[in-house]
């Protein structure tokens, strides 16, 4: 593409430097709060940990969507998904404090052996849910995450050299979909391991879905505000037009719908089964404070963004568009803090370590992601479709 | 043919390259023209934005449309599970509302896509078996080869002799009158 090289611009450097200032002092005073009361450290930790963790595995999914479909709406926000992708490592990093030290905090329904006299649990679960299963599951989901991630960033960095290399762009696509089906299959996995068995007595098939789809929420969303924090300096400034905006917002749209589809199904479904010990998940979470936050997630994590996002406008609208998604990123930590915090405590006023767990973990992992944003040029320059997907056609 | 005005449609210049089309439908704007349609065997880029068409209505009659069947589709299932025929099932509330949603959800589909197809045709008066530039015989190259522009003899500025002027003048290949029937 005309020689042209289209560096990050400089706010990606300053932006890399105060996410890991901030990031790093919210992490200092977390670790306090682990020093002085580990077990509310853990529980917050976990919703921090899964909000990071579906901001690089829902853009790992959305690189090889793109790679399946070969949308043009994917090419603009190639790049940034991979440098996203690319915080991985980090994210493996972070899952060490709950292996190593805190899984007898939050899963001491398994653990605990008094707890399991007093509820036992099926023979299965018990050899299933051993501290030695969930760790060894542990190391092959990121195993598989951080293969896919190796695989697609460096063949797609092969491709900026070698523009006109069909069969790599074939193998791109061929690798895609099969990845995708790792990709949720072991997600579903990890959701159970992490998540679901907070509560071990309690079982829903479409759980890993629930937070697939919140990862593509969180991804996407993430995606609009970097594209639209880049189109204020060059070389995006004179790329980023109204229309990418407009296809990013769609998607963002189709995600939102997918997510409340999961989320909503596995409640009919609970609902219509009507059964004891299947409507405990509800019970602890629909009544009392948490049927407050229930509350709010329905109405500002879905009915709110869906009609905001059915509108055109809105949708072309970069600063409008921005603030949609930055809120939708808040109400997937709201989602997340309502689907674990229910096990441990009645009481839904989060503690000062919900706030400060967020900006330490997001904010290294803002950092990481600026810093692996600058390792590349700005445009996959090697995609057949980049011409077409960065024209202007407005004049 | 001057004297039956009454019966005059418009008048139609025909163009040999889209630019030229493009051209001359910025032309006809600047001079005030408004009642006019562009003819292209193909989407063109930038013709909407030349022709200065603005956005319609199909997408709020759309939005009305899910509304209405959604809401519709809600209210159906409360009047009957509710009010008209109470029923105790599985000792579940007479508004069981997470098990109106499925029917709530195919319902707000089924009214925005009637309403947006029926609401397209109603604006676009389709369909419409005869239109007068059919009247025109050289119109068909408008499907292969050509490109048209049909000024209406409603525009307050159309006069027969002048617009065919100004659409010549702007390198219409060929300038006809178009007839009313």
């Amino acid at each position: 593409m005309n020689g042209q090289q289209y560096h990050a611009p400089e706010s990606v450097g300053r932006l890399q430097t105060g996410a890991l200032g901030v990031g790093g002092i919210a992490m200092v005073l977390a670790i306090f709060g682990a020093l002085r009361s580990p077990g509310a450290f853990y529980e917050s930790y976990l919703v921090s940990f899964l909000l990071v963790l579906g901001l690089s595995l829902g853009s790992l999914g959305l690189v090889m969507l793109q790679h399946l479909t070969s949308g043009h709406w994917g090419v603009i926000i190639r790049r940034p998904l991979e440098s996203a992708t690319r915080t991985l490592p980090l994210i493996a990093i972070f899952f060490l404090p709950i292996a190593l030290f805190g899984m007898k905090y939050l899963y001491a329904a398994w653990l605990d052996p008094q707890k399991l006299t007093e509820q036992p649990l099926s023979d299965f679960q018990h050899s299933y849910l051993t501290h030695g299963g969930y760790l060894t599951r542990a190391v092959t989901y990121f195993a598989l995450w951080l293969a896919l991630m190796f695989i697609f960033n460096r063949w797609s960095k092969q491709q900026d050299t070698n523009q006109n290399d069909r069969a790599l762009r074939r193998r791109l696509q061929m690798l895609a979909g099969p990845g995708i089906i790792l990709y949720v299959f072991a997600m579903s996995f990890a959701a159970i391991d992490w998540v679901m068995s907070l509560s071990p007595h309690w079982a829903s098939t479409i759980y890993g879905f629930i937070f697939v789809g919140g990862q593509l929420i969180s991804s996407m969303s993430f995606m609009i505000a970097v594209v639209v924090l880049l189109s204020r300096a060059e070389p995006f400034a004179s790329i980023v037009q109204p229309r990418h905006l407009h296809d990013l917002g769609k998607l963002l749209l189709a995600f939102v719908m997918l997510w409340a589809y999961f989320d909503f199904s596995q409640l009919l479904i609970v609902w219509s089964g009507n059964q004891p010990e299947e409507i405990s998940f509800y019970r602890t979470r629909l009544y009392g404070e948490w049927g407050v936050v229930a509350v709010i997630v329905v109405v500002f994590h879905f009915f709110v963004p869906f009609f905001l996002l059915l509108s055109q406008d809105l949708k072309r609208n970069a600063k409008i568009l921005t603030r949609i998604a930055m809120w939708l990123i808040l109400m997937r930590l709201v989602d997340l803090f309502w689907m674990t915090r229910p096990e441990f405590t009645s009481s839904a006023v989060p503690t000062w370590l919900d706030l400060v767990l967020p900006v330490a973990l997001g904010g290294l992992w803002l950092g990481f992601f600026a810093f692996n944003l600058k390792q590349c040029p700005l445009l996959p320059l090697g995609d057949p479709d980049l011409a077409k997907a960065i024209e202007h056609h407005e004049h | 043919m001057i004297q039956h005005r009454s019966h005059i449609y418009g008048v139609m210049g025909e163009f040999e390259t889209p630019e030229k089309l493009i051209h001359a439908v910025q032309k006809l704007r600047e001079a005030g023209y408004r009642r006019f349609d562009a003819y292209s065997p193909f989407p063109l880029e930038g013709l909407s934005q030349a022709m200065g068409l603005k956005r319609n209505l199909v997408p709020l009659i759309t939005l009305i449309g899910g509304l209405t069947g959604g809401i519709g589709g809600f209210g159906f299932q409360y009047w009957v599970a509710a009010i008209t025929y109470p029923m105790n099932i599985g000792g579940r509330p007479l508004n069981s509302w997470p098990a109106f949603i499925p029917v709530t959800f195919e319902l707000t589909i089924l009214g925005a896509s009637l309403a947006a197809v029926f609401g397209m045709l109603a604006l676009n008066r389709l369909p419409q078996p005869h239109h007068p530039v059919f009247n025109v015989p050289r119109f068909s190259h408008a499907s292969a080869d050509r490109f048209f522009i049909c000024i209406e003899a409603r525009d307050p500025k159309f006069h027969l002799l002048d617009t065919a002027r100004f659409l010549q003048g702007l390198q219409a290949h060929h300038v006809s009158e178009v007839n009313d029937d």
